[in-house]
């Protein structure tokens, strides 16, 4: 950002500290919502070592399982699982005021295509839980 | 004068295909991450899953299933691109770093891009 921005007319950028985003409830929370990219990779990179030990064979997938075991792992895991469920919860609320769900003439209110995709994320995530653990 | 150039705004070919990567991978890691984060990340060092649920054999005859690669496949690459589009503002806004804007997009989608490859490559071994 500098006062020559389209190369034309100057515009004026308020300096802005570099630590903005602590300073207001709303920033720390628009932050907070940025960071939970961090946690999305994180969980992205575990899957991903997971299908590559199950991919070198029986010694390093279960050895990897071992890993998922320890307490460091599992304090790294509350962490992203944080992450993600925050991830969630704000994902599925701009998804709610993005779309506008119209039946017939009416349009859906908000709180209702919220109520929607929670349910069909609850949904989801059971059945994921069912193949994944008892099929 | 050069950064007069640079800041100058252009239209983007590529910002339709970042940002539809970006919401749909959001979707895929709002709907699908918490669960899977849940039962490897605490549910199997807590003890609470059935002592086979993730046996070698089981985990396996899963992931050789066309569906499970297709679904795996979406599951672990998609949120990746949704997580370095992001990561790119947070190293620009929040950490402050302003330049190198080229760079960092070509450092976070090539990383995108790598971890699509690495996991196709694995789910087509196993």
């Amino acid at each position: 950002m500098n006062g020559t921005q389209g190369g034309r007319s100057p515009l004026y950028v308020r300096p802005m500290p570099r630590t903005w985003w602590l300073q207001t409830r709303r920033y720390r929370r628009f932050a907070s919502r940025e960071l939970t990219s961090v946690a999305v990779a994180a969980s992205s990179v575990i899957l991903l070592a997971l299908l590559f030990a199950l991919s070198r064979g029986r010694d390093a997938y279960e050895g990897f399982l071992g890993w998922l075991d320890s307490s460091g792992a599992v304090v790294l895991s509350a962490i992203i699982l944080a992450g993600v469920l925050y991830h969630t919860i704000t994902w599925l609320r701009l998804t709610a005021h993005i779309q506008v769900v119209r039946l017939g003439r009416r349009v859906l209110p908000r709180r209702l295509v919220l109520a929607g995709l929670l349910a069909l994320w609850g949904g989801v995530s059971a059945i994921v839980a069912y193949l994944h653990i008892w099929l | 004068m050069t950064k007069a150039k640079l800041t100058k705004p252009r239209p983007s070919r590529s910002e339709p295909v970042v940002w539809s990567l970006f919401a749909a991978g959001g979707t895929v890691a709002a709907l699908l991450l918490p669960v899977h984060m849940a039962i490897l990340g605490i549910a199997l060092a807590a003890g609470w899953l059935p002592s086979d649920a993730l046996s070698y054999e089981r985990a396996l005859d899963l992931v050789r299933h066309p569906i499970t690669k297709v679904y795996l496949g979406v599951l672990v690459a998609l949120p990746l691109y949704h997580a370095v589009h992001r990561l790119r503002f947070v190293i620009h806004h929040q950490l402050g770093l302003h330049g190198g804007r080229r760079l960092v997009a070509a450092a976070c989608y090539g990383t995108a891009l790598a971890g699509t490859a690495l996991t196709v490559a694995t789910l087509v071994r196993i």
